[in-house]
């Protein structure tokens, strides 16, 4: 399939915020997305032309941002909604290859909705982990720095060379992934056995770091994962803000070169244009 | 009419920045004999009579309310 | 009142309290300008450039042949005081609403905020006011917990410190957005026949008389009996307005639109209509209400938040309530415009209000008395004594609040949410930073044009000296502009003074107009949009004189824009502009508790002629770092440059003007940068004989020396960084 055939379908509730720029890194680099409404998935309120298959799309993907106003928890209301009446339509989608994104609070829809870290199947009834409230309890933006540690699985990140520090930046209140405490180890090294842990904060030498290099204090400092296949993605930075160098934040000092995060959105499209 | 009062809070063990942080700011007020403070998030839910209650609220409570690996909640039917 | 008698004794009966209601709203400070209009007239309105698209709700500006941008700024001030977290948040809802409602999409959001020093002493607080701690942590998690779930970055502002904003802190919001052309309105209906549409969040009793109590001096009973007149704001019901909004005006379904602001409905019904030459009806029945049981003018004049007011032509009624009703967004339509010039209102079937609106909406004009301040005039000139080293002056400088670096706030709002933020409010090295003088946004996606968005303020210099003052904070906002490389555009501002009916302080008023009209005419800098808060005061006085200023400049090509931390080692310093002997409400003469009335002034010529060779210089890819000079002087824009770039620098300042060292440090004289050439390039900067450039030394090491014949200050980068950077987490624990 040539990249202009590949269907995106970038999903919002009221509150999700960063479609817009998720929408034009598949845009820039040829794909064909398209801004839908839940409701149009659900067929709730819409007229028929507004009326969409989630099958019709190649590619999911989850905008960050404050659905339904993070209350509950960040993501939780988004993810029980989507559940209630399109699990089936996601099980599928995912079961026949197709990429789902989710970034900062689409990620965290993502394990609410039990698609990660989906250690068994596809979809757990219920959340395996949790994107809880940064150690500093504030809104953290700033740049951060990721190392690639994932060895190949993940869909999203053939074109990011192992171990390349990229520049993606963070932005949320609730990034500190963790995994239920009396399970932690285990969880861990299942992830790494599997391949599923991609991205992890790291310092400019590239080592573990702490705050502020890691902005909310996730286990093992991991800033995103993947499912088992590598092909449901989702991380707490913005790949999507920094797609062009010049939204970088120390552009002005290093002026060459596409942003760092372009290649997210390259890799996944490669695999789409290949795989589907 | 029943009201169910949901109260979902942290697991032992779990970190709470947010009660942390509470803490702190009201040490600073010059609050003294402080031992800790814990955030915990309380749902009052209004219902009709008739059904299974109880059976609907957990049901809430596993669907949206509470996280699993973080949360611990209780139900008090009032 | 008289005149109000007057009018309905000519027509036979007595008003109804709706009636009633609804002029005092009218015709208060906040909804019609009575004290301050005059001058206004005078000074600034008449600026005006063939760029100006609009002066509605928010000002409207040319950005490109096909797009236009939408800015306003205004205050929240005495909301935030009585309930900082529901009062800052509201605020930004507001602001929002009024660039929204031009038919631009908000792209970024600006708030310049004023407290009472954060370590005052508990005791000495007046009763009924909030510590400036608690103030200052309420309003900064508003602006953030509204402004980040809202999805617009916040991308300049700035905080001050004064024991002035004790009993009275000042909260300014500003918002900027941006158009295709062809989808600005007016807020306007279009004609008889339009079907008006209440859209957003429905009406209740909160913030009821929101607009008279803006109004109004704080007192210690204020607190108690205000809570009311305080909104709740719900973000995630503004989230999607802006979506459906947007959405039904790109496809045309949208005649005019305005926002629900001060007054509420009483407000926006008349205006709107008369704006197209129209009267309205309306039914207060059909309005959606949180609660049972409000009287017709309580909903007549309920400022709840979230509401915006549609002129939808009859057959487009339809498709809008379908488009909203995807989001969820409740719409209903509760008028229709008619060609009387008047404003009827039904209740249950009933006529309760029926007023021509040329009668309501002529508030009264006051031309009130002004008579020169008797301000801190009896202070005499005190210089502090000259030192051989200035070390400590200078690290004591960057670890005051007005100085230090305030990312404890910035990056608690998200200043990159839609992925435009080319230059940011933070900038250096990566794990360091500094503040940079003005954010740019890269608006068009098919264009590499920018839009710079810049912040400036100078209360104390205003406190002296306000016709100099006034000038000063205009230069400030064309420095900010011009050191990243753009050319300013237009500005709006948002004036805060005390109570306009004692002759004094309306004095500094019209004076710190006319100063910033003057500088701003002559650039020909217009402001399509502007807002005055006036009784900004407790019983213990007025706060400083404090006009805001948002400024936005135009970037041909963001792909030049510069930062201010130093690039590189090796690279020549210079400082463009000249400096005097003007220590008036510096912040060394404040430090060293010093006094001077002289306070900076501005030479237009040299202003203008400074901006073209910092801009031109960046333009040819001659500089490669730009930072205005303003609080501290040179020494701390050299300071901070270094910070930000984690390198030294050594400075000789023997070569400027010949002045006690100290005065060549810290004067904070106006229309001054420091530039940093790239190597090689040096002779691209453009040369102007209106203004000086001043070689000042190279990029190198890791401390920043000053000298002039002797050293006058040797201190290591780490430790200029660690007295800059740690301030604001002291302070708020």
């Amino acid at each position: 399939m040539k990249a202009s055939q590949v269907k995106v379908c970038v999903l919002r509730i009221e509150g999700t915020n960063c479609e817009e720029e998720m929408f034009m890194s598949f845009k820039r680099l040829g794909a064909k997305p398209e801004k839908v409404h839940l409701k149009q998935l659900t067929g709730t309120d819409v007229s028929q032309e507004e009326k969409r298959d989630l099958s019709d799309y190649h590619i999911l993907a989850l905008p960050g941002g404050f659905s339904a106003g993070d209350y509950v928890r960040a993501g939780a209301i988004f993810a029980a909604r989507m559940k209630s009446k399109l699990s089936k339509d996601l099980v599928e989608f995912i079961k026949a290859g197709k990429p789902v994104l989710g970034v900062c609070n689409g990620f965290q829809i993502l394990v609410e909705t039990g698609l990660l870290p989906a250690m068994s199947g596809i979809m757990s009834e219920f959340p395996e982990a949790v994107l809880g409230t940064n150690d500093s309890a504030r809104f953290e933006c700033r740049p951060t720095l990721l190392r690639k540690v994932n060895r190949g699985s993940c869909a999203f990140t053939s074109r990011i060379s192992p171990d390349k520090i990229s520049l993606i930046p963070s932005a949320h209140a609730e990034g500190k992934l963790m995994f239920p405490l009396d399970r932690t180890k285990a969880v861990l090294r299942e992830l790494e056995d599997n391949d599923q842990i991609v991205f992890k904060y790291v310092d400019p030498e590239g080592n573990l770091a702490g705050y502020p290099w890691c902005p909310n204090g996730a286990t093992e400092n991991i800033a995103g994962i993947c499912n088992r296949e590598g092909n449901v993605f989702g991380l707490m930075p913005h790949p999507e803000r920094v797609f062009f160098r010049f939204t970088h934040p120390d552009w002005t000092r290093e002026t060459d070169g596409p942003g760092d995060g372009r290649a997210v959105f390259e890799s996944v499209l490669d695999y789409a244009t290949r795989k589907l | 009419m029943v009201v169910a009062e949901v109260r979902v809070e942290l697991k032992k063990g779990v970190a709470d920045p947010e009660g942390k942080n509470t803490l702190k700011a009201l040490e600073l007020l010059g609050f003294d004999g402080l031992k800790d403070v814990k955030t915990v998030k309380v749902f009052d839910i209004y219902l009709e009579d008739g059904g299974d209650v109880e059976k609907k609220v957990d049901e809430m409570c596993r669907r949206l309310l509470a996280n699993p690996v973080i949360h611990n909640y209780s139900v008090k039917i009032k | 009142m008289q005149r109000v008698r007057d009018h309905f004794r000519e027509r036979g009966r007595n008003p109804t309290d709706v009636e009633l209601q609804s002029i005092g709203q009218a015709w208060s400070e906040h909804c019609c300008y009575k004290s301050s209009k005059v001058f206004l007239k005078e000074y600034v309105f008449g600026i005006n450039t063939k760029q100006v698209i609009d002066r509605g709700d928010a000002g409207v500006m040319e950005f490109d042949k096909d797009h236009a941008y939408a800015l306003r700024i205004e205050s929240h001030n005495h909301p935030s005081a009585v309930e900082p977290y529901g009062g800052a948040a509201t605020g930004i809802g507001g602001i929002i609403r009024d660039v929204l409602c031009m038919g631009a999409q908000p792209i970024a959001l600006v708030d310049p905020l004023f407290f009472g020093p954060l370590d005052y002493p508990p005791e000495k607080v007046p009763r009924g006011i909030k510590h400036p701690k608690y103030l200052f942590g309420g309003i900064v998690a508003g602006i953030r917990d509204y402004g980040n779930r809202v999805g617009l970055p916040t991308v300049s502002g700035g905080v001050w410190f004064d024991e002035s904003y004790v009993g009275n802190c000042l909260v300014n919001v500003g918002c900027v957005g941006i158009a295709d052309k062809k989808n600005i309105r007016r807020n306007a209906v279009k004609g008889p026949g339009d079907v008006l549409v209440l859209v957003g969040g429905r009406t209740g009793r909160d913030g009821i008389h929101g607009v008279t109590f803006a109004s109004a001096v704080l007192t210690k009973e204020t607190e108690t009996e205000s809570r009311g007149a305080v909104q709740l704001g719900d973000p995630i019901m503004k989230e999607p307005v802006i979506h459906a909004l947007l959405d039904a005006n790109e496809r045309g379904l949208v005649n005019g639109m305005k926002d629900l602001g001060g007054g509420g409905l009483s407000c926006v019904v008349g205006e709107i209509a008369l704006a197209g030459g129209c009267g309205a009806e309306v039914d207060l029945g059909k309005v959606p209400l949180k609660e049972e049981g409000l009287a017709p003018w309580e909903i007549w004049v309920s400022e709840s938040q979230e509401r915006m007011m549609l002129a939808v032509s009859p057959r487009n009624v339809d498709e809008v309530l379908h488009v909203f009703k995807l989001w969820d967004v409740p719409a209903t339509p509760v008028g229709k415009v008619i060609p009387e010039k008047s404003v009827r209102l039904y209740f249950q079937g009933e006529k309760v209000f029926d007023v021509e609106l040329e009668f309501l909406t002529a508030g009264p004009v006051y031309c009130r008395p002004c008579s020169v301040a008797r301000t801190s005039g009896k202070k005499g000139d005190k210089a502090p004594k000259p030192k051989d080293r200035y070390d400590r002056e200078l690290l004591k400088l960057l670890a005051t609040p007005n100085i230090c670096n305030k990312d404890y706030v910035i990056r608690q709002y998200d200043h990159e949410v839609r992925g435009n933020t080319v230059i940011k409010p933070l900038q250096g090295k990566l794990g360091h930073w500094s503040h940079g003088d003005a954010a740019v946004l890269k608006p068009v996606e098919d264009s590499f044009r920018g839009l710079a968005i810049a912040t400036a303020s100078n209360p104390f210099a205003v406190g002296i000296d306000p016709y100099r003052g006034g000038k000063t904070c205009v230069d400030e906002m064309c420095r900010n502009l011009a050191a990243v490389g753009a050319r300013p555009h237009s500005f709006t501002n948002c004036l805060n003074f005390g109570n306009p009916e004692k002759p004094d302080r309306l004095w500094l008023f019209r004076e710190a107009v006319r100063g910033m009209g003057e500088v701003a005419k002559s650039l020909g800098v217009p402001t399509p949009s502007g807002n005055v808060s006036f009784y900004n005061e407790a019983p213990s006085g007025a706060v400083l004189p404090t006009p805001a200023i948002l400024g936005c400049g135009i970037v041909r090509d963001i792909r030049k824009c510069v930062t201010s931390d130093l690039k590189r080692e090796g690279n020549t310093v210079a400082i463009v502009g000249a400096t005097a002997p003007e220590m008036g409400a510096s912040a060394y003469y404040r430090l060293t508790k010093s006094h001077s009335r002289r306070v900076p002034d501005v030479d237009i010529q040299a202003l203008r002629a400074g901006m073209d060779v910092v801009i031109g210089g960046i333009e040819r890819g001659a500089v490669v770092a730009c930072h205005d000079i303003s609080d501290g002087g040179l020494a701390v824009a050299l300071a901070e440059m270094c910070v930000g770039g984690d390198v030294g620098l050594e400075a000789d300042i023997s070569k400027m003007e010949k002045l006690r060292s100290d005065v060549r440090l810290f004067s904070e004289s106006n229309s001054r940068w420091v530039v940093e050439l790239r190597k090689g390039k040096e002779k691209q900067l453009p040369k102007d004989r209106k203004t000086k450039v001043v070689r000042l030394g190279t990029v190198c090491g890791s401390s920043l020396k000053i000298s002039a014949n002797k050293v006058l200050v040797d201190v290591e980068v780490a430790k200029l960084a660690d007295s800059f950077n740690s301030t604001l987490w002291r302070l708020m624990g």
